[in-house]
């Protein structure tokens, strides 16, 4: 009986401190974003409210909050709010799977920083990342209005597309994982000496594709693609209404997968890794912190590296963009696996 | 003759390296950690150019008047030169210029010694498009358009510019910069910051009043 109830406690505290934190890091995250653009661009950004703007997400979020809440007409209003929970409900969900650091004792109670290790996670990541679309698609549809579902239709065709490759790409750490846990394939980096970008660096490229596309980020923000759709789907939206859908796209999703990603590809919470020799951390000094910060640093520096691509790439068109999926990317993928069967159980096993 | 201008395809080892991705983020990349160039409004402002088409102004009797057709105009009208007060001789040019007409509103009015001064000269900055046609048309130099560039009002009486407003902004205009050289732009600090790679030292031009040319 204790033990249920210390199991739901402990469940209880991961949940909310992982909601705290995704939700008030995507929030902080547009700051982040408006000041990597800014200063791509030689501009230094928000500047005026707070310190270098750092009250600015508060500022919005005041802004978006109270301001009118329209709704167009012969919309469908259940619809029309339903995909706001679609969107928001399963990008959130997807860091249930996502391990932090490695299993710790507190008072006696061994705790895992990962909220469900269960055994099909990876299979999880992509049924909710599926998900994203039914948002969408609801979105357009809901509002009645002709861009939305133009903007919708596009995205549905992107994520269609780029899904069959994502999962595809991930074949290949996973056939060398052996395994579907997210908590398991670290281990089993940590244990084999071994980042998969190492041997897996097509994977990788495929799988960064994949996420642009999927969170509509650039080069594939074709759904919102401002100078033609104003903003896609989100058009009819309004308030906070409006503010969650590119919170929810472009700083939650983002942030999820950069974190399949890190697990996928640079080892979790493992330091900084030499192939095959074994693992060097120069973080060393913070002791049983250091693999929180690993991972988070990865992530930061893998979120970097999204935004950096967003505000230098110019936008593919449609056709494109599902060319280089089919034509390319999934043809890359299943080479890779192929590859990697063949070549896997010769080294490991 | 149309001469065809393409860029040379990728070739295949620079696609699968994604070379051109990786020239537009290096590049992207430098200026993310160079200097910025914004000039933060409210807080730092720029010299408008001394040509600047802003609000508008008359310029006051003060011994620059254009010669000899400003004595020409004063004597044709009659008109009572008062040092410090507005230069207007009321020949309605301006409002001839104008696209609008009717956002000058100009009488003058009569002196008991029988000669004549401007006593109202109302211009709706409503209508006005900063058009300046009316200082083209100016013969004696009195309209003119000021650096004047925050014109923002709480109400549509005050875009409003009435005669004291006028000469008000135009004894600053020309307190200020009526002796500057004529120069696209000057060389504040401000424009220092922001163009510094491309410093020019201008001639030093000779400064010499309006009726010597």
């Amino acid at each position: 009986m204790e033990s249920v109830v210390a199991g739901v406690v402990i469940a209880v505290i991961k949940i909310l401190v992982i909601l705290g934190i995704v939700l008030g890091v995507g929030a902080y995250l547009t700051w982040v974003e408006r000041k990597v653009a800014a200063h791509i661009q030689r501009r230094p950004g928000p500047m005026v409210v707070g310190w270098h703007g750092l009250l600015q997400p508060i500022a919005d979020g005041l802004k978006l909050i109270t301001k009118e809440d329209l709704f167009p007409r012969y919309g469908n209003k259940f619809l029309y709010n339903l995909a706001i929970v679609l969107a928001l409900v399963p990008a959130t969900l997807v860091f249930a799977v996502v391990p932090f650091g490695p299993e710790f004792e507190l008072f006696g109670y061994r705790i895992k920083p990962i909220l469900t290790d269960v055994n099909v996670a990876l299979l999880l990541v992509f049924g909710l990342g599926s998900l994203a679309v039914y948002a969408i698609a609801i979105a357009g549809w809901a509002s009645n209005s002709k861009y939305p579902l133009i903007g919708s239709m596009r995205k549905a065709g992107i994520i269609i597309s780029y899904e069959v490759a994502i999962t595809f790409a991930v074949m290949g750490p996973l056939i060398l994982a052996g395994t579907l846990s997210t908590y398991e394939i670290v281990q089993r980096q940590i244990e084999q000496n071994l980042w998969y970008i190492w041997v897996q660096p097509i994977a990788f490229v495929v799988f960064l594709f994949s996420l642009l596309a999927e969170t509509g980020r650039v080069p594939f923000d074709i759904q919102e693609a401002e100078a033609e759709l104003v903003t896609g789907f989100t058009v009819e939206y309004g308030g906070m209404k409006f503010g969650l859908f590119p919170l929810v796209e472009w700083y939650v999703e983002v942030l999820s997968l950069s974190a399949i990603a890190v697990v996928l590809f640079f080892g979790g919470w493992s330091p900084i890794n030499i192939p095959f020799m074994g693992f060097v951390d120069p973080l060393f000094f913070l002791g049983p912190f250091s693999p929180y910060v690993w991972f988070l640093l990865k992530v930061t520096v893998l979120f970097l590296f999204i935004l950096w691509l967003h505000w230098t790439l110019p936008r593919y068109r449609i056709d494109q963009i599902t060319e280089i999926a089919w034509k390319v990317m999934l043809p890359l993928a299943l080479i890779n696996i192929v590859l990697t069967a063949i070549i896997a159980p010769v080294v490991w096993r | 003759m149309i001469k065809r201008v393409t860029a040379k395809p990728l070739s295949w080892l620079e696609r699968a390296l994604f070379i051109d991705f990786i020239k537009g983020l290096s590049v992207t990349i430098r200026h993310a950690f160079s200097r910025t160039i914004t000039t933060h409004y409210p807080y730092e402002k720029l010299t408008p150019p001394k040509r600047f088409r802003g609000f508008f102004a008359h310029k006051v009797v003060d011994g620059n008047e254009p010669q000899p057709a400003y004595d020409e105009w004063v004597e044709r009208f009659k008109i009572e030169v008062i040092p410090g007060k507005s230069r207007c001789v009321v020949c309605m040019l301006c409002k001839r210029a104008c696209p609008v007409p009717q956002l000058f509103e100009i009488e003058g009015k009569k002196l008991e010694n029988g000669r004549r001064v401007v006593s109202v000269f109302n211009m709706n900055l409503m209508l006005c498009t900063f058009c300046g046609f009316c200082v083209d048309a100016c013969p004696v130099d009195c309209l003119y358009q000021t650096d004047i560039h925050e014109t923002a009002s709480y109400t549509r009486k005050d875009s409003i510019l009435d005669l004291e407003l006028l000469e008000k902004i135009g004894k600053d205009w020309q307190m200020r910069r009526e002796n500057e050289p004529d120069r696209i732009w000057i060389d504040d600090s401000q424009r220092d910051k922001l163009w510094h790679e491309n410093k020019v030292k201008l001639p030093e031009a000779e400064i010499r009043g309006r009726h010597e040319w």
